[in-house]
């Protein structure tokens, strides 16, 4: 009895074994036999060779072995690329804090690259692209940095998303060493600061600058005696950093300044009393869905009249289907720096919305596919900027994403990063009012009516305090 | 047991630091009553909604402890999944001639069918706890206390990743018929109809208040059956119970079924104020048993009026420092209420090592 | 064989970490292969399981046992040789992280910060963690069982509050973004080029290495003279001591053991250990915000301490690998079970009831990416088969690896009368 015992263990651990030690064998498999030989050439002077060299190395491979579409011939290589694809990284997080939203943004880039491989790919190259879940772990998302940065069958040519600020920050060092360009899946208002993020290309309006907007408009629409709470750390005050200063720009009297002084997981009674207290007009939250709810629930029970408003991601239309619907019907005003799912008939939104309905009809309604799409239309068209430049080695896409001015075609202001900080930061974000009537909780993207519960109110707009910020650091500063 | 007769530091330092501020509390407290009545007739009304619910979740923890002698750290994941069958069963089936919707949506709730529902998901929720201790528990009878620890914590992994996965986006409504609505005591009705500046007492505070009562008659009654002084003896020596005939097994699936229905219970509580005031089970919901835990040895791990006493000083606690204590909140850094019940925990077992009402260990030689 | 196995003429002997022939010519053999890992060297490049180490994808969580193996014999010297189960290991690797960051790290606009070398921050977040040790056990020792291991969950909050504050901050860098921890560079002083370079790549001595195959190589040599000392604890007085207050304190006291004083240094010895540990994690991982300090953390320790086995130095070491390397090997069974789909024989039949490729398919795990529901994704999936993982070894063997690493060793050893 006891022998069988470790002996049935020693078994199992045998076959974990063997499928770890299977799994090299199958990626040479599939990559076909002139890849096998040249991972192993490659493993084998591993880390001790210097980039250039394997550049040219690989330039040669390709020439050599160059009988498809005739643009391969002349285009530069090196890692993640080769005749037949173009491997993008997605380090994303996909069983963690954020997997719902996450696994859905990773589903909408998932149609994109289908649609476009479909239309022939790239340069005449098929996506791929390489998920990985980091589960919102910092050093599971190192780990799986090194493998998209390597040089094995998994290594990428880019970084098409990177989730989470403390991840993305944990490996901005790395990706200037890798000449890998990222881009977050975070909208801290450092990411432009070369200092910060020299190789993580932000996309869209920053936390402070979306603040500006919407603080603005709330205060010309509801009043000047503001409230402002957030999370503790860069989202949450950099987005009130934003709040203070339009305050402190239109004269608003911030009769709470609860900058950081929300921590989630814990009671909210503090925060609720002080706001309940503080008599403001306006409430402007940079905080996450579940605890507005507590907050927001908390203070209107208490008899708090005030309108609320925050940054991206403090609201999620999920909520409107809760106990705390009517109130946020009532109270809510949804800022944001994308259009929202099926809000318009502009180009770029009947693309997706028609993608979406052709190859996931079954898909939940969901506002965040539109962040998935955008990624692969910015990502589409930086590699295509390295096609023309004849350099799709990781450099030339860095270089690439460098120059362009991708066209949004309407989902959400055009973006590049050409040029100074100031010049190509984006200032513009929406409004939303919220209106149960226009919901469908259970509704997926293939119901004509499914809808969100958002009605446009304004946007893309820009306030003149964000239109006047000048960055020379983040808003607020975190290191 | 102590080395030391007559003075111990700890226990000293300890309760006499303890009487100085219990003291402080009550001053403060006949203070705020004389002068700001409503605030404190809602924070009490908070406070007792909050301790009813820790008091329900501890009890689960109790009981299975007393049977078991186990630690159960999936008692979270039960507590999700079980207010997912209620979801599931009361908003997504509208089980049997009922129909019940979200209250937002349209068609009021309808209290027959959901209670009906919330019966059904406390079956399936005891069918899940009688099948983790028969799969889980069972085989590790005897087995180091630690070890059994870690297996419900890998319970907890693997229920958490249903749970997770089923909450899909973020919510998923229970259609609890009161929603966050309650009553306000005092103040004046403004042109909008809404109350301003009374005490605001939710429904939900008074349900978990009823229904923490219920549990807890229902255990001290059970205790006294002939199956829960079986409970008792299999709690105080399973070797002698064993011996006098008792069917050990049936005592251990009876206190996991249990267990498992006041997860469950607790975990439609924590959907609703004043925990979360969305009424829907979220990826937050599960943390209500980590929240419970110092109450549970506050009160002591074996110990089911502990368990009562327990969650009630924890969340006496953490509302009324979270509400007295706000103006302070720059020194004591932000967030601080989430690390009260740890404190008055430590502080706790300063004086009493085994919490309030639990046996001490008999350490023999 | 030809001499007993559990038969010794002197306590020195028994006491001797490697007491047999066998023992010393697996532990050469041992070493060399763990230094030769991380190298292509025309040999090892052929052979299966360490060949994957050259592929630096494998360096990186390989490193990370080491530093785990650090941390956990610190607890497991609280736990399993002194008998005080802490959930609060967390915590203390938190605080030796910060001590090293305060000594070593660089200091900025927000965080302090001394930029002092290696040989003073490693042994300073080891005293760092110590000191707060001494100062908890106090409380500690009144407590047991499961009541110490409840209050000790309580110090990971208090401790992830603690860096929320304004001075917290100072020490643990902003809430979300972190701070940047020293690196492992070897330098005499302050000087700017660092005597040994490890965070970057480069030459040394006579071959080329990079980051991280450097930094593996100096992790290992911290875990060696941590395991060493470790070992050496054990096996002294104080070991002795603690041993038997585990195994009954009152016996002990009776004895002459001063219980109160024994436990505090089993604090103090375990928090040095979760100190270096905690300091070379934070190191090793270049940046982390305060909130990683966390319950999930701690726990992973006790599961350490129980799949590898309580009480024992190899048994933690094989729990480590169990525990770190655990889901990504799952992960990488469930990817190559995914290429298995198209192929013929068992694998292919597995893959096929196993996972859905599309609809009409109904396997329980999807390939692709979706949203959550059912099927489940991959990534939840390996979330979930871990859990059940653990659930299985221990029920199968709740003397954890450890157990299984003596039933196996016996078997030798007592050949051929084995049974």
């Amino acid at each position: 009895m006891k022998r069988t015992k470790w002996w049935a263990m020693l078994v199992a651990l045998v076959l974990i074994a063997a499928s770890c030690g299977g799994s090299d064998d199958g990626d040479d498999t599939a990559a076909g036999g002139e890849d096998a030989a040249e991972s192993t050439d490659e493993s084998a002077d591993d880390e001790s060779e210097d980039g250039d060299a394997t550049d040219d190395e690989d330039t040669t491979d390709e020439g050599e072995g160059g009988d498809d579409a005739g643009a391969a011939g002349d285009i530069a290589t090196d890692i993640g690329v080769d005749d037949e694809v173009i491997r993008i990284g997605y380090n994303a997080d996909l069983s963690g804090l954020f997997a719902p939203l996450v696994l859905q943004i990773i589903e909408a880039t998932e149609v994109y690259w289908e649609g476009v491989n479909e239309a022939g790919g790239i340069g005449g190259r098929m996506v791929e692209p390489v998920i990985l879940d980091n589960a919102y772990d910092v050093p599971k998302h190192l780990e799986n940095h090194e493998i998209l940065s390597g040089e094995g069958a998994e290594g990428v040519v880019m970084i098409g998303q990177s989730t989470g600020s403390p991840h993305t920050a944990a490996t901005s060092d790395l990706l200037v060493e890798d000449d890998l360009a990222a881009l977050p899946l975070s909208w801290y208002s450092g990411w432009g600061d070369e200092a910060i993020g020299k190789n993580v290309f932000e996309v869209q309006t920053n936390y402070c600058l979306e603040s500006m907007n919407g603080m603005t408009h709330m205060s010309e629409t509801h009043g000047t005696n503001v409230a402002i709470i957030s999370f503790p750390g860069e989202y949450g005050q950099d987005g009130a950093q934003g709040a203070k200063l339009a305050a402190e720009a239109l004269g608003l009297n911030v009769v709470f300044d609860g900058e950081g002084a929300v921590v989630p997981g814990s009671d909210q009674t503090p925060v609720i009393t002080e706001i309940v207290n503080s008599d403001a007009d306006v409430v402007w939250a940079t905080v996450n869905p579940g605890t507005l709810a507590e907050i927001m629930g908390g203070a209107i029970q208490q008899g708090f009249q005030g309108q609320w408003s925050g940054n991206s991601p403090t609201y999620n239309f999920q909520l409107l289907a809760s106990d705390l619907g009517p109130a946020l019907d009532q109270f809510y005003t949804h800022s944001t720096y994308t259009a929202l799912w099926n809000t318009d008939d502009t180009p770029g939104m009947t693309e997706v919305v028609e993608a979406m309905r052709e190859r996931r009809p079954d898909a939940p309604v969901s506002d965040v596919y539109l962040i998935g799409w955008i990624n692969g239309i910015i990502v589409q068209t930086i590699l295509e900027q390295a096609v023309e430049n004849g350099d799709l080695t990781r450099a030339g896409v860095l270089a690439a994403a460098n120059e362009v001015s991708v066209d949004l075609k309407g989902l959400a202001p055009n973006q590049t990063w050409a040029g100074d900080w100031n010049d190509f930061v984006v200032r513009e974000s929406y409004v939303y009012d919220i209106d149960s009537s226009l919901l469908t909780p259970e509704g997926t993207v293939s119901d004509e009516g499914a809808g969100t519960g958002f009605s446009l109110i304004d946007g893309p707009f820009v306030s003149e305090t964000a239109a006047n910020h000048e960055f020379s650091s983040a808003c607020f500063v975190a290191e | 047991m102590d080395r030391i007769k007559g003075f111990n530091p700890f226990t000293s330092i300890g309760s006499s630091a303890l009487t100085v501020f219990i003291a402080a509390v009550v001053l403060f407290l006949i203070n705020r009553a004389i002068f700001e009545t409503t605030v404190l007739v809602q924070t009490l009304a908070k406070a007792l909604g909050l301790g009813a619910v820790y008091a329900i979740v501890a009890l689960g923890f109790v009981l299975i402890f007393k049977a078991t002698q186990v630690v159960n750290f999936a008692q979270g994941g039960l507590a999700m999944v079980g207010a997912l069958f209620l979801s599931f069963l009361a908003v997504d089936e509208h089980i049997p001639f009922t129909t019940i919707q979200n209250p937002l949506i349209g068609i009021g709730p309808s209290w027959f069918g959901w209670g009906l529902s919330v019966l059904v998901a406390l079956v399936f929720a005891a069918l899940l706890g009688l099948v983790i201790e028969r799969i889980v528990i069972r085989p590790m009878i005897g087995q180091p206390l630690f070890s059994v620890a870690i297996i419900t914590l890998g319970m907890e992994a693997f229920l958490r990743t249903f749970a997770n996965d089923s909450v899909r986006v973020q919510l998923r409504p229970l259609g609890i018929p009161w929603g966050t609505g309650g009553f306000t005591l005092g103040g004046t009705v403004g042109d909008n109809g809404i109350t301003t500046g009374g005490a605001f007492v939710a429904w939900s505070y008074v349900a978990a208040v009823i229904t923490a009562a219920v549990a807890f008659v229902a255990v001290f009654l059970f205790y006294r059956s002939r199956m829960g002084v079986a409970m008792r003896a299999v709690a105080f020596d399973q070797e002698a119970a064993m011996a006098n005939g008792i069917n050990v097994g049936l005592v251990f699936a009876i206190a996991w079924a249990a267990g498992a229905v006041l997860a469950t219970i607790g975990g439609i509580y924590a959907t609703q104020p004043p925990i979360a005031q969305t009424g829907a089970v979220q990826i937050e919901t599960q943390f209500i048993a980590f929240r419970t835990l110092p109450a549970v040895i506050l009160g002591g791990l074996d110990s089911v009026q502990g368990a009562l006493v327990g969650g009630l000083i924890i969340g006496l606690a953490e509302i009324s420092a979270g509400q007295y204590l706000s103006q302070f909140s720059g020194q004591l850094g932000a967030g601080y209420p989430l690390i009260v019940p740890y404190v008055v925990m430590i502080i706790g077992l300063l004086v009493r090592p085994y919490g309030i009402f639990g046996t001490p260990e008999v350490r023999r030689v | 064989m030809y001499r007993r196995p559990h038969m010794f003429t002197s306590y020195a002997s028994e006491a001797k970490i490697l007491s047999s022939t066998t023992q010393r010519v697996a532990m050469a053999v041992g070493l060399t292969v763990l230094v030769l890992m991380p190298f292509d060297l025309p040999v090892i490049n052929q052979l299966p399981f360490i060949r994957f180490l050259g592929d630096s994808d494998w360096l990186r969580p390989v490193s990370t046992v080491l530093v785990f193996v650090i941390a956990a014999i610190g607890l497991n010297i609280l736990a399993g040789v002194a008998g005080q189960v802490s959930l609060g290991h967390g915590f203390f690797m938190g605080v030796g992280a910060y001590s090293a960051a305060f000594l070593g790290g660089d200091a900025t606009a927000t965080v302090y910060g001394h930029g002092l070398p290696i040989w003073i921050w490693l042994p300073g977040a080891g005293v760092g963690a110590a000191l707060v040790g001494m100062l908890i056990a106090p409380i500690a020792v009144r407590l047991r069982g499961l009541y110490l291991a409840i209050v000790t969950l309580g110090l990971v909050f208090i401790g992830i509050h603690l860096g929320n504050t304004d001075w917290g901050r100072r020490f643990a860098g902003d809430p979300g973004l972190g701070r940047d921890f020293p690196t492992l560079d070897i330098r005499l002083w302050k000087e700017e080029n660092p005597l040994v370079s490890v965070s970057d790549d480069g030459q040394w001595l006579w071959f080329d290495a990079a980051t991280n195959q450097k930094s593996y190589l100096v992790l290992l040599a911290i875990m060696l003279v941590m395991v060493l000392l470790a070992k050496n604890i054990v096996r002294s007085r104080t070991g002795r001591a603690l041993q038997a207050i585990r195994d009954r304190d009152i016996a002990a006291e009776v004895m002459g053991i001063a219980e109160f004083r024994y436990k505090v240094i089993a604090f103090a010895i375990s928090s040095f250990f979760a100190g270096v540990g905690g300091a070379l994690f934070a190191s090793l991982v270049g940046k982390l915000p305060a909130s990683e300090w966390d319950l999930f953390l701690s726990v992973e320790f006790v599961a350490i301490l129980l799949i590898g086995g309580l009480g024992s130095i190899t048994g933690t070491i094989f729990g480590t690998i169990f525990v770190v390397l655990g889901p990504l090997l799952i992960e990488q069974a469930t990817r190559w079970l995914d290429r298995q789909t198209e192929s013929e024989g068992i694998f292919g039949i597995l893959a096929d009831t196993v996972l859905t490729e599309g609809p009409g398919d109904f396997g329980p795990v999807s390939t692709g990416t979706q949203s959550p529901g059912w099927p489940l994704n991959v990534f939840d999936w390996n979330v979930a088969l871990y859990g059940v993982l653990i659930i299985v070894f221990l029920i199968f063997e709740p003397l954890g690896l450890y157990g299984i690493w003596l039933n196996i060793k016996s078997y030798f050893q007592r050949w051929p009368f084995s049974y």
